[in-house]
């Protein structure tokens, strides 16, 4: 559960969020739409703890019934995925995933990575390099090694809006059922009213209260 | 009309050779020449008999890889902690100014600070109880440490301006916040993220940088004249006393000892492709185990490392100023007890020194420029890549080594001990440095302008004088700067090439470290500094003045 209580974010020539309160539920996705500068990126910054030099904040931020706004990015539990798949290049697939998974046995690890992989139709590209796959393919290993560092909530910059129509529907698909899948509570961030999920509840920033 | 508005036109690209070839004749003819002249069996049979060899030998590669190994680490470290900060921005502001400090100047300031009768041990002297300066070997001590420390304040710049300038693109910037945020979010310390993933990234492309930092290391000859070891000196010091001795057969010995330096430099690099080759799959492990360690804090440390930096670096130039004026400066007394203007007054007696000095460079850095410019005129942004061996030979190949082969090419030519032949020697050096400056922003220039400007009926030279070349302003005096930077440190070319005839401020400067006069040396390093300084300064002047009138400001 991802509880927003009273969060206010502001320039110092203008406030960009009054007050936003909002709680995401178990697999729920709230959505946040508004023009370019209304504060939809910041306001992701700011869940995660990395807010720029320049812009106020107040509020508190809520994961699990545990308060993390003052925690750190690395002690939050809140994973973010952007528009680049930011898959480490110098890494294999594999050990991309790996650099998610909490530590332990090695061959335990392993074979964690391995179902993720076959799961999202990738069983084999293991070894392969990031710049060897498609489009499509470097964006579900970058969701597998999101939600595979267990995040308690995760953090959707526009992921979508890189990837062509056809690829776009389908890589939706696939995120918002891999979140309803491991229960984890989600923020998207977009400009497109095609990514919002069936039945999401959606903020937009001029308003800034959530639709029914 | 397709092919009349390409960025560079097929008339232009027939070119390419020219500006290729003034640069790279030259150098592969010194190179040759080098290699030829260590090729006498009788050399290297005195050279492996010398019994100085071995120490001199181990002390190049030792004081080489020292100064490498430290100045890596401390650079990792202040950007693992400093990247992104305000400390970070200000550090890269301040990191030409330190670049333009010539190797000599600084040295020469650090020596001032370190001897024995140097302030630092004026300072301590109450505490001590000395009366006089102890008898310490503070400066030219055996193991080349004050070498060592000279090196790495001034290597530790010049990596941090190339880890600076691979993080400086926009796109790169950006990413790199994101990486380093998806790193935190799935519960990595900053710390962490650099360590396991920014670095294995940006280290390979850090490699030549590198490379240039462990020859200069172990092979420098004008830092190593003022705070290195004496007996023995450095195989580069060494080779170099060699080559100017007037004995053909010593000077032989001297080409097999530089060529010698060469081969411990290539084999040096090689050990260490080799070893990251070998070490690459126990840190990959490393790197994915997914073990989340908690940062220390470091902030403290690393603040105390950047402020001690700062200070050495601001003492040994300030000192350079003091020293110049300190006519009677007993030991352990902090302030001298006369202060005298004599050592500018003969310095303003040789006035032609100044002149050589900055002619040379003025039309040496003018050279590299306009080679600079005419080989990114005639050739795509790929064929960077494909020139860069050639490019960074002169910052590779040991000096020693490059300037035997080029005395012997201006022989041949008949330009030794000429003014000539010091300012082709001189641009040799220049042009290298002057393409690595200039290239980001002249590859980056805007095609469009061009197609623009022929789509109105102008000609390509019409474009590159009324729209491009302003344009570029600002980086093109930056790079002319460098290339006068690059000029006035000259040292072992001016001497060789020059036979002795030309003396510069380097020159002049280097000749007195050896020397008692102590107020003259200082009147000459901080002539040294400040010629390059002033020309920095009025490279920025002008680039700031252009984007103010072009409203470039912001970007």
């Amino acid at each position: 559960m991802l509880e927003l209580h009273g969060i206010t974010l502001a320039t110092p020539q203008r406030t960009l969020i009054g007050g936003l309160t909002a709680t995401v539920g178990p697999g729920e996705v709230l959505v946040v739409m508004g023009e370019s500068g209304s504060g939809k990126s910041s306001l992701l910054a700011f869940l995660c703890g990395a807010l720029p030099a320049g812009l106020a904040a107040s509020g508190s931020v809520r994961v699990d019934g545990r308060e993390v706004t003052d925690l750190p990015t690395a002690q939050r539990r809140i994973g973010i995925l952007f528009q680049d798949d930011l898959l480490f290049p110098h890494l294999s697939v594999l050990e991309n995933l790996l650099f998610a998974l909490p530590a332990g046995r090695d061959a335990e690890r392993r074979s964690v990575a391995e179902a993720a992989l076959a799961s999202a139709d990738l069983a084999g590209y293991g070894p392969r390099l990031p710049h060897t796959l498609s489009g499509g393919q470097r964006s579900r290993v970058s969701v597998l090694r999101a939600l595979l560092a267990q995040p308690r909530a995760l953090l959707l910059d526009e992921p979508f809006s890189r990837l062509d129509m056809a690829l776009r529907q389908r890589f939706r698909a696939f995120v918002f059922e891999r979140l309803r899948a491991q229960g984890v509570p989600a923020v998207l961030v977009t400009h497109d009213a095609h990514d919002v999920p069936p039945g999401a509840r959606v903020i937009r920033l001029d308003d800034e209260e959530p639709a029914p | 009309m397709g092919a009349a508005l390409r960025p560079v036109s097929a008339a232009a690209r027939r070119g390419w050779w020219v500006p290729a070839a003034t640069f790279a004749l030259p150098l592969l003819a010194s190179l040759w020449f080098a290699l030829a002249g260590a090729l006498d069996a009788g050399a290297w049979v005195r050279l492996v008999a010398d019994p100085a060899l071995p120490r001199a030998l181990a002390l190049s590669a030792g004081v080489g890889v020292a100064a490498t190994v430290l100045s890596l680490a401390i650079t990792l470290w202040l950007v693992t902690h400093l990247h992104g900060t305000a400390a970070w921005a200000r550090i890269e502001r301040t990191l030409g100014a330190l670049l333009a400090v010539p190797h000599a100047a600084f040295a020469i300031g650090l020596a001032l600070l370190l001897m024995p009768s140097g302030l630092l041990l004026r300072l301590a002297a109450p505490l001590a109880g000395w009366t006089s300066p102890p008898d310490v070997s503070t400066v030219h001590d055996p193991l080349g440490m004050a070498l060592i420390l000279g090196l790495v304040l001034k290597e530790v710049p010049f990596l941090l301006w190339n880890v600076a300038a691979q993080l400086r693109p926009v796109a790169q910037a950006a990413q790199l916040r994101q990486a380093l945020l998806t790193g935190q979010a799935m519960g990595y310390s900053a710390a962490s993220v650099w360590w396991r993933v920014l670095w294995p990234q940006l280290l390979p492309r850090l490699a030549l940088p590198l490379l240039a930092v462990w020859a200069y290391g172990a092979s420098v000859v004008d830092m190593a004249l003022v705070l290195g070891p004496t007996n023995p000196p450095t195989l580069a010091q060494l080779a170099w006393s060699w080559l100017l001795d007037a004995d053909a057969a010593v000077n032989a010995q001297g080409a097999a000892a530089a060529l010698l330096l060469a081969g411990v430099v290539a084999l040096g690099a090689l050990m260490a492709v080799a070893a990251v080759r070998a070490l690459r799959p126990l840190l990959r492990v490393r790197q994915v185990r997914g073990d989340r360690v908690a940062s220390g804090g470091a902030s403290r440390a690393v603040a105390a490392a950047v402020g001690s930096g700062a200070l050495l670096y601001g003492l040994a130039l300030a000192l350079l100023a003091f020293v110049s004026v300190a006519g009677v400066w007993r030991f352990p007394a902090l302030w001298p007890q006369v202060v005298s203007f004599d050592a500018w007054a003969g310095v303003a007696a040789s006035l032609p020194v100044l002149g050589h000095t900055a002619g040379l460079a003025l039309a040496s850095a003018a050279t590299g420029v306009l080679l600079a410019v005419a080989w990114m005129e005639t050739t795509p942004a790929g064929w960077d890549e494909r020139a860069a061996p050639l490019v960074f030979a002169t910052m590779l190949v040991p000096g020693v080594m490059l300037v035997a082969g080029l005395y012997q090419l201006m022989l041949l030519l008949r330009l030794d001990g000429s003014l000539t032949g010091l300012w082709l020697a001189h641009s040799l050096f220049t042009a290298p440095y002057a393409l690595v400056a200039l290239a980001p922003a002249y590859r980056g220039f805007d095609a469009r302008y061009e197609q623009t400007a022929r789509a109105l009926g102008r000609s390509r030279a019409a474009f590159l004088v009324r729209i491009k070349w302003p344009m570029l302003l600002a980086p093109l005096a930056s790079a002319f700067a460098v290339g006068f930077a690059v000029s006035v440190a000259q040292y072992l070319s001016t001497q060789f090439v020059g036979a002795g005839r030309h003396a510069t401020v380097t020159t002049e400067a280097l000749t007195l470290a050896s020397g008692g006069q102590r107020t003259l040396l200082a009147a000459y390093a901080l002539l040294q500094a400040l010629l390059p300084a002033l020309v920095f300064g009025a490279a920025w002047w002008l680039g700031q003045r252009q984007a103010r009138r072009l409203g470039l400001e912001a970007r």
